[in-house]
């Protein structure tokens, strides 16, 4: 079997009602599900306590994170497993970064940081800052 | 006559019923800023490619190329699975 490593990307959804220690054991543990199968962790990064567009197991809120690390392909389903074994983990996604990705994605700790307009996108153009609110606002649209 | 020139069928034409007389002359946006790569998590960015209703708008309206479309689409059902746009949005309730 091939023992390349590839380079993953794991956002999962911790339920808010959980003290901070106790988001950090949950952390901890998906760390060690990862590093026992030879995999490397690169970044993982709290992105923090997020409203849900619609209610996922009757809760409102989550506590997002973000996992980045490169681990040979087994991995992933043995991560998943987990997280779906683990309570306390209401939601996961787990992607492949290609080459187009890792250039052009900005790093997971800038998204942490909560900076709306100094993400290091690459040669972002220049947008109007809509506000938070407002969905489905689209620039020079007739959509009713 | 069996050719039709294609410049006649492209908006503005009274065959279109639908609101496809809005021509967008300008380029995909993603291809002035040469994105290789739209990323899920940025909702702010793909909420300006979604309706009030929550569905994704065509790219004949938003004047995103094909190449693009397709993965706007990707990171928006993306970022609907992980809650951060809805799939149906209040507007319609």
């Amino acid at each position: 079997m091939h023992d390349t490593k590839k380079i993953y990307e794991s956002t999962f959804i911790v339920s808010a009602s959980l003290d901070d220690h106790q988001i950090d054991g949950v952390i901890e543990k998906v760390k060690d599900v990862i590093v026992k199968n030879n995999g490397e962790i690169r970044e993982m990064v709290k992105w923090g306590r997020k409203r849900f567009t619609y209610p996922i197991k009757k809760k409102n809120n989550g506590f997002y994170v973000i996992a980045e690390f490169s681990a040979p392909g087994d991995v992933v389903a043995k991560l998943e497993r987990h997280y779906f074994l683990d309570e306390n983990i209401l939601r996961y996604l787990t992607i492949m970064l290609d080459k187009k990705a890792l250039q052009g994605r900005p790093a997971p700790s800038l998204l942490a940081s909560e900076q709306p307009s100094t993400e290091a996108k690459p040669a972002e153009p220049v947008k109007p800052a809509s506000a938070e609110g407002t969905v489905g606002k689209v620039d020079n649209s007739g959509v009713a | 006559m069996a050719f039709t020139p294609r410049t006649s069928q492209r908006g503005g034409s009274s065959q279109r019923a639908s609101s496809g007389q809005i021509r967008k002359k300008r380029t995909c946006r993603f291809c002035e800023s040469k994105d290789t790569y739209i990323d899920y998590k940025i909702e702010k960015r793909l909420q300006r490619f979604v309706s009030e209703q929550g569905r994704i708008i065509p790219k004949r309206i938003t004047g995103t190329c094909s190449k693009h479309q397709r993965l706007l689409v990707t990171a928006i059902k993306r970022a609907r699975h992980l809650a951060l746009l809805p799939y149906v949005s209040d507007a319609v309730k």
